[in-house]
This record gives C-alpha cells, structure tokens and sequence, in this order.
C-alpha cells in the first residue's frame, strides 16, 4: 500500500507535468519509430541520446529513454508482421505468424492484437513492477559488496550461458566487454590500465562508442556485405482493421500467459527479449485448440498475441533488477544505466530514498506511456508504415551519420570515430559467426562495477576469499550461478546419450 | 562448410592474441596499491586468462566437432527454425561493398576535420548507400547532402558541438 501511496503522491505529480508528459511523448514516438525501422534499436537510440540529454533534467530523460525502450517494442511488431524483417530481436517470432497472417489479408487484426496484447502486457507489468520494486529495494539493502558482487557474477553467467546457442561464445563475448572495461583509469587505485600510452584512452572506452559500433557499424557492414541481395516485400494493410469477436476470443488467453512467461524472465538476468517470446510462442502452441493448432504456420493469431505481450512484459520487467540493485540484463538496460551514471545517480536500493520523485516519476511514466503508445501504434499505424518505404541504403546512410556523429560530439575527436570503426569491425565478426552482443555490452557496463564490489568486499573482509561462501545469501547466489553452467551441458550430454541408445 | 569453420578458427587464434598481447601489456600496471593483496592487476589477470582459456577451448571445439556443434533439445526447435532461415538467408560475402563502407568511413573521419561535419556526412552517407547499392545515386547524393545539413543544424541549435567548414558555420 505504501508503494500505492507513493505512486499517487510522487509518481503521477512527477510524470503529469507538461513538461514529462511532452518528455514521455517524445519517448514514446522516438521509440514506436525506431522500432519500426529494421536495423536501427533501442540500444543504439538511447546510446545516441546520451550525449544530447546530458544538459535535461535527470527525471525527463530518464522518461523519455524508458519510453524509447518500450515504445520500440510496441513499433518491432509491425515491421515483423509487414516486412517480415523483425525491427528487434524481440520480435522474430512474431514474424513467423504475423506475416504469414498480412500475406493472407489479416494484416489489421495481427497489428490490432500485438498493439493491445503488448498494452495489456505493458500494464500489468507496470503494476507488477510498482508492488514489487520496493519490497525488492527493501531485501537489497541487506546486501554487502559480497552479495553484490555474487549477484552480478550470477548476472555475468546468466548472459553468457543462456543467450545464445554457444555458451563458450557467449563467454567470449562477455571477456571482450570486460577487457574493454578494463580501460583507462582504475578508480581505486588511480593507475592506469591497457591504455598503451595514449590519451584518449585514458577515460576509458566510452558505451556511446561501443553501442554505435556495434549495433549500428556493424549492422551496417554486415548489412552491406550479406544482405544486398535479399529484397523485402512490404504487405499492404488491406481488410477490416479491427479485430473481430472470434480474434478477440482467441487472443485474450495468450495476452495473458505472454505476461506471466515474459515478466519473470525480464526480472532475472537471464535477460532479454528472445527467450520469453520463444517460450510464449512454443507455449501458444501447444495450448491452442486443434483447429487454431492447424493455422499454426499459416498464421495464427495466438502466435502474434503471446509473444508480443511477452515481449513487453519482459522489457518491464527488465526495470525491475535496473532500477532496484541496479543490475542491467539488457544491452538496453546497461546503457540506460550509464545515463543513470551520467547524472551521478547510482541505481539500486538507495535509490527509492535518495531519489523517490524520479523513481516514482519513471514508474507512473510507464502507465501513461503504454496508453501513449496505444494510441500511436493503433490509430495511427498507417503513419508509422511510410517509414517502411524508406528506401533501405538511405535508411542506413543516415543511421551511419547520427553514430558516427554521436561518437565524434563527445570529444571532437577522430581517435573516436577510429574506435568507432574498429568496435564496428568487431561488430561484424561478430554477428558473422553467431557470438551475441549482450554479453559484451553488460560486460563493459557491470565489469568495472563488479571489480569495486569485489575489491570493497576484500578490504572488509581482510582479503579472505571464503566470504563469498560463508555469507549465505552470497552462497545461495553462487549455487544458481554454478547450476546455470553445469546443469545445461549435462543435459544436453543425457539427451545425447539418450538418442544414441 | 569447411571455409566457415576454418574462418572461426581464425577468430579464436585472434582471441588467444589478443589474451596474450594483454597478458604482456600486465606488467605496465603497478600492483603495489591493493589492499589485502588485491591490486589493480587482479581483475585484468583474471580477464586476460579467461580469453586465452576461452579462446583455446573454441579452437579445441572446432578441430573436434568440425561443424556447427548446435544440439538443440526440443523445447528449441523454434528458435532453430529461424536460425536456419537466417543461416539460408546469408548469402555470399561481397567483400567490393564492405570496402567501400570501410573506405567511406575511413575517409570521413580523414575529412571531417577538414570539410565539416556537413560535407564529409554527405560524402559518408552517400558511400554508405553505394555499398548498399541504391538504385538511384543521384537523388541519394542530393538527399545525403539535406540529410546531413538538416543534422548539422538540428545539433548545433541543441548545443553539440560540430566542426563546421567555414567560419560562422553555415555547412
């Protein structure tokens, strides 16, 4: 109830402001566009946002970069469902079933079910993040460096071992970030580390840089030197709009289950978007009725409704560990917490007392956000798909000049634009050989973040490395940490030997 | 097949490298200031270990498995799916247009100081779009030109700071 308090006293007088609403609106829009738009994500937005909001308030932009992150989630299903070319990771599923649905004419109701079904989604998330988040504040206070530094190697596991289909590479992924973090200025001890005598390493490896490189670089190059040969289709949006009696029957049920399966999984580090929609879609349909199991693949809109509430549900919900321990499980969520950073405000427990107005703000944000993004993403839609005929080179000849602008405005240097293009290079390897990017994200964000809380726990606890395991709770983290790595290997290895028997 | 498994093998000597040119680059930094024994070289050991390890154990897989080593139980077999279509949907690698993305960026950071953000945005934009081979140059050029002017000026009134080619800055 007290979190129901704080909500109405702080949170909406924040967020109802004319000036966070417009912050919130822009948000929103921003986000629904560049959902829409294939190669270009939230990852890469808010990371080219940073430099520009560093002179706005801290709660405004903390709105408006929310806003982004879920309103690209509302805006990826309608690219997937009329290009069939997911806008984001987090909506390949519904590319499956929600283009299959445009080709055969249903276009409006698969748009129609992914804009409510993702509200719904949106909502009940929010609620479940403003009853949750305190009373997980609460238990966090409790947490020493030890505990801390446990749960970020949970997280480090989690986004490398369960993205993904090759945990080594996402482990490698997750080094590369690390040593990238490791750069420039120790904090402690003032020494500086692999910066081979130069300058302007000594700031260390700014996420603007990184982000553009690899998301947007890198994108780019692949994109130039794979994908040109490969021509989309844009479906038209013909039919009734609305969805109809029958649709709605059919959709309810998955809005729902999306929620439940997509929420938790944003809450733990296992991170993302992908796998909650995965296990929506699988979940869809298994349960569907024979006759809707048969659409299955033709295009059914259980299949469309399931996923795309998960996959909001999931981003919420990766708001959940950001705001209250102050852990990203996202490539988003870790850039979002260098925006925090910027502000010199430091997420996690502390913050729900040091800095209830924002918090609060950002949370009843969310509530008029989603009504936002309803009304963008619905009425509006037809707006939205004159941004799917931009024509593709240009498309990505403009991605191309906001990044490399983003990175040159920070220090009006070349040596970053040279960054920019080196991390880009290693973008593309790496999406040429399948290593996610996640990992590597969260590892240059939480490493330098793990190594002070590692540090800090030793100086207290006279550098004897038992702590980590006499301390229960710390005990509790690493036995789910360790389970993470070993449990999967071996039951792949029972599921081989089960097939060769 | 054969090429691919031999390209990530590459990949992971370029690991075990870059491992040991850190290891190397270890002994530059002081361990004097750690309490407890924990200096500031303990976590960059830690890091540059796991990418030799890490790096070996992919090129290990590789000889071993010589092949993608993706099981996938069946709770998976959806994401195989599109990961299938996506594996179908890469077709050859045309290196002419990942080099004339490389050289247009290559050159704008060359120039940028030089011409102003303006021209050598347009000059990067309008490469970018021959790399995707646009169907149209010209009226690329010319938009890559209002493109990157539009920028220009929307940044400039939001406060960033970007190099202009004359003085008074108009482009």
């Amino acid at each position: 109830m007290e979190s129901l308090n704080a909500l109405f006293s702080l949170g909406f007088a924040t967020a109802l402001t004319p000036a966070n609403l417009l912050w919130a609106l822009l948000g929103c829009t921003l986000g629904t566009a560049i959902g829409v738009l294939p190669g270009v994500g939230p990852a890469v937005t808010v990371a080219l946002l940073l430099p520009v909001t560093q002179s706005v308030d801290p709660t405004g932009a903390l709105i408006m970069l929310a806003g982004v992150y879920y309103g690209a989630m509302f805006g990826g299903s309608t690219t997937s469902i009329l290009l069939n070319t997911p806008g984001e990771a987090g909506s390949i599923v519904s590319a499956l079933e929600g283009n299959k649905m445009a080709k055969a004419g249903r276009a409006g109701p698969a748009l129609s079910t992914a804009a409510i079904g993702s509200f719904v989604a949106g909502s009940i998330a929010t609620v479940l993040l403003t009853l949750l988040a305190p009373v997980i504040a609460g238990f966090a206070l409790q947490l020493g460096p030890v505990e801390t530094f446990a749960l970020m190697m949970l997280t480090f596991a989690a986004v490398s071992a369960v993205l993904g289909n090759s945990p080594l590479k996402g482990f490698i992924a997750l080094l590369l970030g690390l040593s990238m973090g490791l750069i420039g200025i120790e904090s402690q001890s003032g020494q500086s580390r692999f910066t081979f005598g130069l300058m302007p390493l000594i700031d260390g490896i700014d996420i603007v840089v990184v982000a553009m490189g690899l998301f947007a670089i890198g994108e780019t190059l692949y994109t130039a030197t794979y994908e040109n040969k490969i021509a989309g289709r844009i479906e038209s949006l013909k039919g009734s709009f609305w969805m109809s009696k029958e649709d709605w029957k059919r959709s309810w049920k998955p809005w729902l289950r999306g929620t439940a399966i997509g929420f938790p999984f944003g809450t733990l580090p296992a991170g993302g978007t992908e796998m909650p929609t995965f296990l929506s879609y699988s979940a869809e349909r298994k349960l569907a009725s024979p006759e809707a199991q048969k659409e299955f693949g033709k295009g059914a809109i259980e299949g469309v409704a399931g996923p795309e509430a998960a996959n909001n549900a999931a981003v919420t919900g990766t708001l959940v560990p950001l705001l209250t321990l102050g852990i990203p499980t996202s490539a988003t969520a870790a850039i979002m917490l260098s925006a925090f950073q910027q502000y010199n405000i430091v997420p996690g427990p502390l913050l729900f007392d040091t800095n209830p107005e924002l918090v609060w703000g950002l949370i009843a944000s969310l509530y008029i956000g989603n009504v936002m993004l309803l009304v963008l993403n619905l009425p509006l839609v037809g707006l939205w798909v004159q941004f799917l005929k931009v024509p593709r080179p240009l498309l990505y000849g403009g991605i191309v000049v906001l990044a490399t602008m983003g990175a040159y405005a920070l220090r009006q240097s070349w040596f970053d634009l040279m960054l920019l293009y080196i991390i880009g290079v290693l973008g593309f390897m790496m999406r040429r050989f399948d290593f996610p990017v996640v990992p590597l994200v969260v590892g240059l964000i939480v490493g330098p973040m793990a190594e002070k809380h590692f540090r800090r726990a030793m100086s207290i606890h006279q550098g004897d490395l038992t702590v980590f395991l006499t301390h229960p709770i710390s005990l509790a983290i690493l036995v789910v940490t360790a389970a993470i790595l070993i449990v999967p290997p071996l039951m792949k290895r029972r599921q081989k030997m089960l097939q060769a028997a | 097949m054969i090429k691919r498994v031999s390209g990530e093998q590459w990949l992971a000597f370029g690991i075990i490298l870059l491992g040991l040119f850190m290891a190397w680059q270890l002994q530059d930094i002081p361990n004097d200031a750690g309490y407890a024994g924990i200096g500031p070289r303990f976590f960059p050991s830690l890091v540059v270990t796991g990418l030799i390890v890490a790096g070996g154990a992919l090129l290990m897989q590789r000889r071993h498995s010589n092949g993608p080593d993706t099981i996938l139980s069946d709770g998976e077999n959806d994401a195989a799916e599109v990961e299938a279509e996506d594996e179908f949907a890469r077709g050859d690698a045309d290196w002419r247009m990942f080099a004339i993305a490389s050289g247009s960026l290559i050159a704008h950071m060359a120039l940028i100081g030089l011409v102003g953000f303006t021209l050598a945005g347009t000059l990067l934009c309008f490469g970018i779009c021959r790399a995707l081979e646009t169907r149209r140059p010209t009226l690329d050029l010319v938009l890559s030109f209002v493109l990157a002017l539009g920028l220009f000026h929307l940044f400039k009134t939001l406060g960033l700071n970007l190099p202009a080619l004359m003085p008074g800055g108009v482009l």
